[in-house]
């Protein structure tokens, strides 16, 4: 491996993979994403707990605020393809590129995984809340047969 | 820092340091293993006469044995040498008015051979003896307090808290004539002794140097750390100290082989390989197809390292697995037992083989590892029988059921027994090129892409597979979707999702169902990136390797996921129908209200209210 500083190499892509420019002061989609695979590198090693909590709060944070689990999914797909292209460009030293590689591929499982997570616990809570409509589905429909039958006496009283 | 190691296999030593308060370093030591000779000096006296004192005794004790020591004894040497030392120093605060009353301390050694030292001293410098984690003082400080202590004048407690603890009833250089303490020391193996000057054991406490000179680190680790000890721990003198270690005793079998052993081992795994090939193993069916170095690299340079490993922790395991992959994949396709029992044999001759000329060079070191090889091949032969007894389970439950099945309808049990060996029969493993991770007849699929790539990214597959248990199907399973999708030129989504739908398979939506497609994804990506160090090809091509792979994995990845939002969604559209529902019902309910409302008012316009309540009817509900 070279003494290239993998982790600044890495950061100076940024604004190309990302696409800044175009996103002005806002954060660009996929930037957690970025930020992951940079901390990835800086951290190194497979055990990285922290990427996990990073990632999850990352995109917690971006479903919280209304964008789909496609969307983010799709925003990470674009984020590993960029920097694929563009490490292949910028680094010259094969080894190099293949630890910026497998730490990209690491983030690509996790970020896939917090997805999984967090599209499974909507289920789940889309289940709970079904189960809470139907509830009141069953309530409604007592307090509609009330309704009806006393509509029906009504009707029949008031008839001239 | 000094250190050495002489010739008697003592290992030896020693460091100085001014400390964090003093501007010069008034201790003096010598290291001299040649003659066997280590001392510690700690000077004393103002305008820096302190550092002279102890270097002028350190030069004359130095000359003094170089000059003497084939004419004495040591003990009576080391004696002489002091005494010499200290009217040297005397004679010389003599001749220069500064210099009047300046002195040294002393605690010097003469280690005889690996088994005697004569230890002597005068002034607070000590010497410490570790022997089985214990660590003694062999010398008594030479302080008025002290002596009144022998003398049974003071209390150790009164001792402790009296103004003159520290000031010395002997050194060398206040009177031409020195007394010196003398104290012979048995050294046992792995004893350690320690010499320093009062500059470490007043910052340090007895229980930290304790727990240093017992670390078991090399003498000039522990030198190092016991100056450090003493730097944290105030630093407020200069601080010298000398480790001197016994040899050890000579190292157990298992020790040997876990080291020379393994190493003298692992420097003939080419001879190892040579014999391989020499016997034959390229042309084993179970390596059919392969490439010849191919074969050796997978099946003879994985055990070879295999058993390296064994040897080096003293343990089965990865021959065990080295074995179970290659038996069990072997096995799932039906291969037959001979080629096996071949195979187990040439890589036997093989290590034996490498043994014998270990043996030849060194018969007691070649003695053990015949023994801890032996036992190794032992291990892969036990490991290969189970796999066996299970294939023979196996079959015996068939047996069972063909059997059940004849007594059920003879002739639906025909019927069953022909497709059956059919199946059997008529796509025998045997007869295919090799075993289920080595597939060389894999038709290049993708004219598109380079040929050499896509041999690379096979063979990293297949080192990966052999890398995988073979109870991992998921992580198997994803190996050969990854290799599908890393050689398909389109580049296109569909083989990921094909892949991908095929590895989802049917799991319920939650927690336990979807979380072990993730780990078996990490898992494979994990060996995947392991096994591309492994191939035999250029960094560049390695890369590559790695990038299509890394591309693959994503884009799987991504197709699960695809997948597991896909299995959700019904969750999220049900409930906006109920929800739709639910509002409709609302709805209905508030249009009711209205309903009932207007009946009300009317009803109210015609009722009767000359009739009693019970005839006018009720609106409740």
């Amino acid at each position: 491996m070279s003494d290239v500083d993998l982790v600044e190499a890495v950061r100076v892509l940024r604004d190309e993979v990302l696409d800044t420019v175009e996103h002005g002061d806002r954060d660009p989609p996929g930037a957690e994403v970025f930020d992951a695979i940079v901390s990835a590198l800086q951290i190194g090693g497979e055990s990285i707990p922290a990427l996990d909590l990073t990632l999850h709060d990352a995109v917690a944070r971006r479903l919280a605020w209304g964008d789909s689990e496609e969307s983010v999914l799709a925003d990470a797909e674009a984020v590993f393809d960029r920097l694929m292209t563009a490490v292949e460009r910028s680094l010259a030293d094969p080894p190099d590129r293949m630890v910026i590689f497998e730490a990209a591929t690491q983030v690509a499982v996790t970020v896939a995984r917090v997805v999984s997570l967090a599209a499974v616990a909507r289920a789940t809570r889309d289940r709970a809340a079904r189960l809470r409509e139907e509830m009141a589905q069953k309530q409604l429909e007592v307090v509609l047969e009330k309704q009806r039958s006393s509509i029906v006496r009504m009707e029949l009283e008031t008839e001239p | 820092m000094t250190q050495t190691v002489s010739q008697q296999g003592i290992r030896v030593a020693g460091d100085t340091n001014v400390g964090k308060v003093r501007s010069t370093n008034e201790d003096s030591m010598i290291v001299d293993p040649v003659r066997g000779l280590y001392v510690v000096l700690d000077g004393m006296g103002g305008a820096n006469a302190g550092d002279v004192a102890s270097q002028t005794a350190r030069d004359a004790i130095r000359e003094f044995v170089m000059q003497r020591r084939t004419a004495m004894e040591p003990r009576a040497l080391l004696e002489a040498a002091i005494q010499h030392a200290s009217a040297t120093v005397w004679n010389a605060a003599q001749q220069v008015r500064e210099r009047h009353g300046m002195g040294t301390t002393v605690v010097g050694c003469i280690v005889v051979d690996p088994k005697r030292a004569v230890v002597a001293h005068v002034g607070d410098s000590r010497a410490y003896l570790l022997r089985n984690g214990r660590v003694q003082m062999l010398t008594r400080d030479h302080t008025i307090v002290e002596e009144l202590v022998d003398k049974g004048l003071l209390s150790a407690e009164e001792a402790e808290r009296h103004p003159y603890k520290n000031v010395l009833s002997r050194n060398l250089g206040a009177k031409p004539e020195a007394r010196v303490d003398l104290v012979d020391v048995e050294l046992r193996p792995g004893d350690r002794l320690m010499l320093c000057s009062d500059g470490l054991y007043g910052y340090a406490s007895a229980e930290a140097i304790q727990y240093l000179l017992g670390s078991g680190d090399a003498p000039e680790h522990v030198a190092r750390d016991l100056i450090d000890l003493a730097l944290r721990g105030g630093g407020g003198d200069n601080v010298t100290a000398i480790v001197i270690e016994a040899p050890q005793p000579p190292a157990s079998s298992t020790e040997v082989v876990r080291t020379t052993g393994a190493m003298a081992w692992w420097q003939r795994r080419s001879r190892f390989l040579q014999v391989a090939k020499d016997r034959g193993l390229t042309k084993n069916p179970i390596v059919r197809g392969l490439d010849p170095e191919e074969a050796l690299e997978l099946i003879a340079s994985s055990l070879c390292q295999a058993i390296f490993h064994d040897l080096e922790k003293s343990t089965g395991v990865n021959v065990w697995t080295f074995a179970q992959n290659i038996a069990g994949g072997w096995f799932e396709r039906s291969g037959d037992w001979a080629p096996l029992r071949a195979l187990m044999d040439i890589l036997a001759t093989s290590a034996r083989a490498v043994v014998d000329e270990i043996g030849v060079a060194d018969t007691n070191l070649g003695f053990l590892l015949s023994i801890a090889v032996s036992r190794a091949l032992v291990v892969a032969e036990l490991a290969i029988g189970g796999l066996l007894a299970d294939r023979l389970n196996r079959v015996d439950a068939e047996l069972i059921k063909v059997h059940a099945a004849m007594q059920e309808t003879i002739e639906g049990a025909i019927d069953t027994a022909q497709e059956t060996a059919l199946e059997d029969t008529g796509d025998r493993f045997i007869d295919r090129p090799t075993v289920p991770f080595m597939r060389p007849d894999r038709p290049v699929t993708n004219p598109g892409v380079n040929a050499e790539l896509i041999s690379a990214i096979e063979k990293t597959i297949t080192i990966a597979r052999g890398r995988t248990s073979q109870r991992a199907e998921l992580v198997r399973q994803i190996l050969g979707a990854l290799e599908t999708i890393a050689i398909d030129a389109t580049g296109n989504f569909a083989s990921a999702v094909l892949a991908a739908r095929d590895i989802y398979g049917v799991r319920p939506v939650d927690d336990t169902g979807v979380m072990p497609l993730y780990d078996a994804l990490d898992q494979a990506r994990i060996i995947t990136a392991a096994s591309v160090h492994q191939i035999s090809a250029s960094d560049a091509l390695r890369a590559k390797v790695l990038r299509s792979l890394s591309g693959a994995h994503q884009r799987l990845v991504g197709a699960t996921t695809g997948l597991v939002l896909e299995a959700v969604a019904p969750y999220s559209e049900r409930l906006r129908e109920v929800q739709a529902k639910t509002a409709e019902m609302r709805d209905q309910v508030a249009k009711f209200e209205r309903k009932r409302a207007d009946l009300e008012r009317k009803y109210a316009t015609t009722i009767d209210h000359s009739q009693p309540w019970e005839k006018r009817g009720t609106t409740e509900w």
